[in-house]
């Protein structure tokens, strides 16, 4: 439940909006939702739905609209690499080909481990600085720009060490 | 105030519309038919899909003069756009020239069409749209004939997604244009289905439970234009150029919304007719083009099925059995005949005026008394001071007061809340005053709430506050009379140029809402709020006919089982008192002669000595008056008898009034109106007649006083309406019915008015320390015998069960959907039942749905146990 969980940060984002436009608050409430899991399934979706006075409808359409939000559990770090058209001339497509074969999984896929996504998405306004791509998780965005497959690589290395240290963090508390 | 009017030319017609008006619909007034898909004359404009294409020219201005230029020969000077304009987004302006012909717009609506046509799978072939479809019209019209694109790089996607249990998406045909989102967040304010992802990908998602949960589903089908969405109950069924089509109405509440039932002959069926579907008709002033999925799904009691009786029955060595119409008939004849005084005719509004008419009549000559079934009272008020003609709800707005009051209107007719929303959403003051919350209070200017069983009391507590004789108010109800939002109301009511007040029976049984409905009617006499249009009093009933009742001298009984007692011979028509309440057992002791006449074996048909069969109304003519006293009629759009052959090709109107008339042998289900005429001619009575409707109502016109001057052919005039919708406009309003049989008649009102002042007695009441009061309410999906034959509601109508408090549920360890024992402290009876928590609920309150086997007739005493 959301709202046990995160019931103070969910009080003042409410309090930013007039009780009768609740429903502006849905954007924010979803983010709350994603970082909890990386994805949003259907139980927040009805529960803000719930908070907000609006329908679990709405708010499906909402996640669905916005290509950020998920609606299955995917990779743990999501790596999203432009593939628009200027990133594609300097090579990015290609980038993201190899990537994945190195990963042993397709574009849009999640590596066994459940730990990394691999997806290609539109520009991110880093055009100039192609192969480039953002890594998204329960802890926020970075960005990664004129990256190579070895870069890429070696940064995945560097998350999957992130999360086992996590988790053997985790497991002794 | 008239709108200013504005003048323009549309492919070169001259034309004059108020301002404001979009091009479109100022071309559809003389005839220029603008291609739309998103566009629908019921909603705002969105501009999505495109296809309304036209090329726009205004005058050109002369900045310094303000003065329009002129070209050399005098004529204005017009500047034309550089691309093509939506003419569903821009509205009229002085002078404007539309070319909707042109090369360049032809050229565009052929683009449009072939983008469209992409990913369209274009199966028209097994398309349930196929036939009425916009987008094959559109297509046959405008289309470029050959497609550009690879057919091979057509997207393909999931054909058969059940948006809920009733209404089913194919995703490949949706075309996008958002026609049904915006309906149901606009028009239904049920926003229960929504557009997920983008562009290409984009498709029509519910997230509600259950799926597509709302009662106004099956229009989103209507309007969609195309064959994304279609009904479960006629998805494959048949093809529309097979269908003849019946104008009816509808009988399941007292809206009286206008249909068209359409029939098939087919082999599966052994060469039958059968009634494939129900769709609405045109009615501007009843439904617009709506219906609510109860009128368009719940038909089937009115199909022929096994179930249905066919023959007379008669009671012989303890079992019933059947016997000729000869026979019943004689046997009816003899005993109404040698107990006279003692017949008790209980008949329900479900029945037609030409039915309740005859009943009446016959009753009357054999000096018995006639009994409404009903669980409401009021209609000797609505019949002098209710709706008078001319009232639409259309035309209230912003100079109109509109009081709902006891009733939750979406519940217990859908059509009227739809419509009392859109009066609201034009600038009418809405008054929502309720025991609890409703849908309507969503909409409402003052929601107000009255304690539970001080419905009558309330409006008095508004009364109060604007005349000079003030009744006593009782205790419980001065927290609300002293409220600033009930004085502030009060004097919108009481100002407003029109009020209108719609009256329920939630919560209440006939002595309350005769109280209420008497307390309404001083609401609207001191305000002078009746006897016009858009003024008067409404009475939300139970039943479709329940007004014409009431016009036509029919009265509940405050007492029901002591009459029913008390009587010698007991003739009961549409109407099964014993499955609403057992309690009524007790009448039936086997000493009084019973005759039950209904379409199927009912508990109370079980317990009768003759039972006559009777024709559905899909089976028949007739008319019904609807609540805001409109008569309308229907049509015969099935063989009445299934075993005869069919004795015309098509059972159209004209030629059914045959079918009706009486046979040299009588057999199969009969007419209601018919069979009393039977027996009024067996017991050697004038003036019935049996033949056909349209005598019995020319009869009735002559005898019933506020149906004089009526007559079949004034019911079955039309005029003119708008939006135009029908054949050739299905891309315009959607596969709605055009209105070609009949606009129905309001009824003049009776002479009553100022005279009807009456106080009515007050009691306080306060709910018990112990135990609870149960109050019965209505649900629209009910467990009536009316909707249980239609299977594809089952789901939605659920199982049997009660409404509890929080406090309630938690001193009897209950939660959400759990069982309890519900005993009924007077009658001594209990049953179990799921139970529903509602935290609004006060402590002491338990809300039980009528029709789910709880015999509850009003404000019932009860003690809750919970059951394992
Ligand atoms: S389902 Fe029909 S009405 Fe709804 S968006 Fe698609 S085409 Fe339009
Ligand atoms: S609103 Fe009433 S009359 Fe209209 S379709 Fe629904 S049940 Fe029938
Ligand atoms: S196109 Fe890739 S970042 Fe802009
Ligand atoms: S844009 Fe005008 S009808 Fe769709």
């Amino acid at each position: 439940m959301l709202a046990e969980k995160y019931a103070q940060e969910i009080q003042t984002i409410l309090a930013k909006y007039p009780p009768d436009q609740r429903r502006s608050a849905v954007m924010p409430l979803l983010y709350i939702a994603q970082r909890d899991k990386m994805y949003v399934n259907r139980e927040d979706m009805a529960e803000i739905a719930e908070i907000l006075g609006i329908t679990p409808t709405e708010v499906a359409s909402i996640v669905g609209f916005y290509s950020l939000y998920y609606e299955e559990q995917k990779g743990k770090y999501h790596i999203q690499v432009c593939t628009d058209l200027p990133c594609a001339l300097r090579g990015a497509e290609r980038f993201m080909q190899e990537l994945c074969s190195r990963l042993n999984i397709r574009p849009g896929e999640t590596t066994a481990d459940g730990l990394i996504t691999v997806e290609p998405v539109m520009c991110l306004a880093a055009c100039d600085k192609a192969p480039m791509f953002q890594v998204q998780s329960g802890a926020g965005l970075s960005y990664h720009e004129n990256q190579t497959v070895e870069s890429a690589l070696a940064l995945i290395e560097q998350l999957r060490s992130d999360a086992t240290r996590k988790r053997g963090r985790d497991s002794h508390v | 105030m008239m709108a200013k009017m504005v003048s323009l030319t549309i492919d070169g017609k001259p034309v004059e519309v108020p301002e404001g008006t979009l091009v479109v619909n100022a071309a559809k007034k003389v005839g220029v038919d603008i291609p739309v898909f998103c566009y629908h004359p019921k909603m705002e404009p969105v501009g999505m899909c495109r296809m309304c294409l036209v090329e726009i020219g205004r005058p050109v201005i002369d900045r310094a003069s303000g003065q329009p230029l002129r070209e050399e020969d005098g004529s204005l000077k017009i500047q034309f756009g550089p691309k093509l304009e939506t003419a569903c987004t821009t509205p009229v302006s002085e002078g404007m020239v539309v070319l909707g012909a042109t090369e360049k717009v032809k050229a565009g609506r052929e683009d449009i069409l072939e983008f469209l046509l992409t990913s369209h799978p274009l199966d028209c072939p097994i398309c349930d749209k196929g036939g009425e479809c916009p987008l094959q019209n559109l297509t046959m019209g405008f289309g470029p004939g050959e497609s550009r694109y690879l057919y091979d790089d057509k997207k393909h996607l999931a054909k058969h997604v059940p948006l809920g249990e009733l209404i089913y998406l194919d995703r490949e045909r949706c075309i996008q244009c958002g026609r049904c989102v915006r309906f149901q967040e606009l028009i239904a304010d049920d926003p229960v289905i929504a557009f997920s992802q983008r562009g290409r990908s984009l498709e029509i998602v519910s997230y509600s439970e259950p799926g597509f949960d709302s009662y106004w589903s099956g229009n989103t089908t209507d309007i969609c234009p195309v064959g994304a969405l279609t009904t479960a109950d006629f998805r494959f069924r048949a093809r529309p150029w097979e269908l003849k089509a019946a104008a009816s109405i509808c009988n399941h509440c007292p809206v009286g919304c206008n249909l068209t039932l359409n029939v098939r002959r087919e082999a599966v069926s052994g060469g039958k007719w059968v009634l494939k579907r129900v769709m609405p008709r045109q009615n501007e002033a009843v439904n617009e083009i709506w219906i609510c999925d109860k009128g368009r799904l719940g038909y089937h009691f009115g199909a022929q099925n096994a179930e249905r009786l066919e023959k007379p029955l008669v009671r012989k060595n303890g079992e019933l059995q059947p016997a000729t119409w000869q026979e019943a008939l004689e046997l009816v004849t003899e005993r109404f005949q040698s107990v006279g005084r003692g017949l008790i005719t209980l008949a329900s509004g479900r029945l037609s005026n030409e039915d309740l008419f005859n009943l009446g009549k016959l009753t009357r000559s054999l000096g018995g008394k006639s009994i409404l079934y009903s669980s409401m009272a009021g209609g000797d008020l609505t019949t002098q001071i209710g709706f008078a003609p001319g009232t639409n709800f259309a035309d209230m707005g912003k100079e109109s007061a509109i009081l709902v009051v006891g009733s939750d209107l979406e519940e217990e007719a859908p059509l009227w809340w739809l419509r009392v929303r859109q009066a609201a959403k034009r600038g009418a003051t809405l008054i929502v005053l309720n025991a609890r919350q409703t849908k309507l209070d969503r909409d409402a200017h003052y929601s107000l709430r009255f304690p539970f069983g001080t419905a009558a009391a309330a409006v008095l507590a508004l009364v109060n506050t604007l005349s000079p004789k003030r009744p006593e108010l009782p205790e419980s109800i001065q927290e609300l009379a002293r409220s600033s939002e009930l004085k502030a109301a009060a004097k919108a009511f009481a100002e407003a140029k029109d009020a209108a007040i719609l009256f329920g029976g939630d919560g209440m049984g006939l002595a309350e809402t005769q109280a209420l409905a008497q307390a309404c009617a001083n609401l609207l006499l001191i305000t002078d709020h009746f006897g016009r249009p858009n003024n008067g009093l409404l009475g939300v009933w139970p039943r479709a006919n329940d007004q014409g009742a009431w016009e036509l001298g029919w009265q509940p009984s405050m007492n029901l089982p002591a009459d029913l007692a008390q009587a010698q011979a007991l003739y009961i028509v549409a109407a099964d008192p014993v499955s609403d309440d057992p309690a009524y057992l007790n009448a039936f002791d086997g000493q009084k002669f019973v005759v039950v006449q209904d379409l199927y074996l009912s508990q109370t048909a079980r317990l009768a000595d003759v039972v006559f069969p009777a024709q559905a109304w899909t089976e028949r003519e007739g008319s019904y008056t609807s609540g805001e006293r409109r008569v309308q009629r229907y049509y015969p759009a099935l063989q009445p008898n299934a075993a005869l052959p069919p004795r015309v090709e098509s059972p159209g109107s004209r030629r059914a009034q045959v079918l009706t008339g009486l046979r040299a042998e009588l057999d199969g289900p009969q007419a209601d109106f018919a069979i009393p005429a039977f027996l009024a001619e067996k017991l050697g009575y004038e003036g019935f007649v049996h033949a056909s409707a349209s005598l019995v109502f020319a009869r009735l016109a002559a005898e019933a006083p506020s149906f004089g001057g009526l007559s079949y052919q004034k019911l079955a005039e039309v005029h003119e309406q708008w939006p135009i919708v029908g054949r050739s406009d299905l891309y315009y309003g959607g596969t709605t019915y055009e209105n070609t049989q009949g606009l129905g008649v309001q009824l003049p009102l009776a002479q009553g008015g100022a005279s009807l002042l009456s106080w009515p007695q007050v009691a306080d009441f306060k709910l018990p320390k112990l135990g609870g009061i149960a109050f019965p309410i209505t649900r629209l999906y009910d467990r009536g015998a009316t909707l249980m034959h239609s299977q594809l509601l089952h789901k939605r109508i659920g199982e049997p069960y009660i409404i509890l408090s929080k406090q309630e549920a938690s001193r009897l360890k209950i939660s959400q959907g759990g069982f309890v024992r519900i005993t009924f402290t007077d009658a001594e009876r209990s049953v179990v039942v799921q139970a529903k928590v509602d935290e609004g609920l006060p402590e002491r309150v338990v809300l039980a749905p009528r029709s789910f086997g709880l015999p509850i007739s009003g404000p019932t005493p009860v003690e809750l146990k919970p059951a394992g």
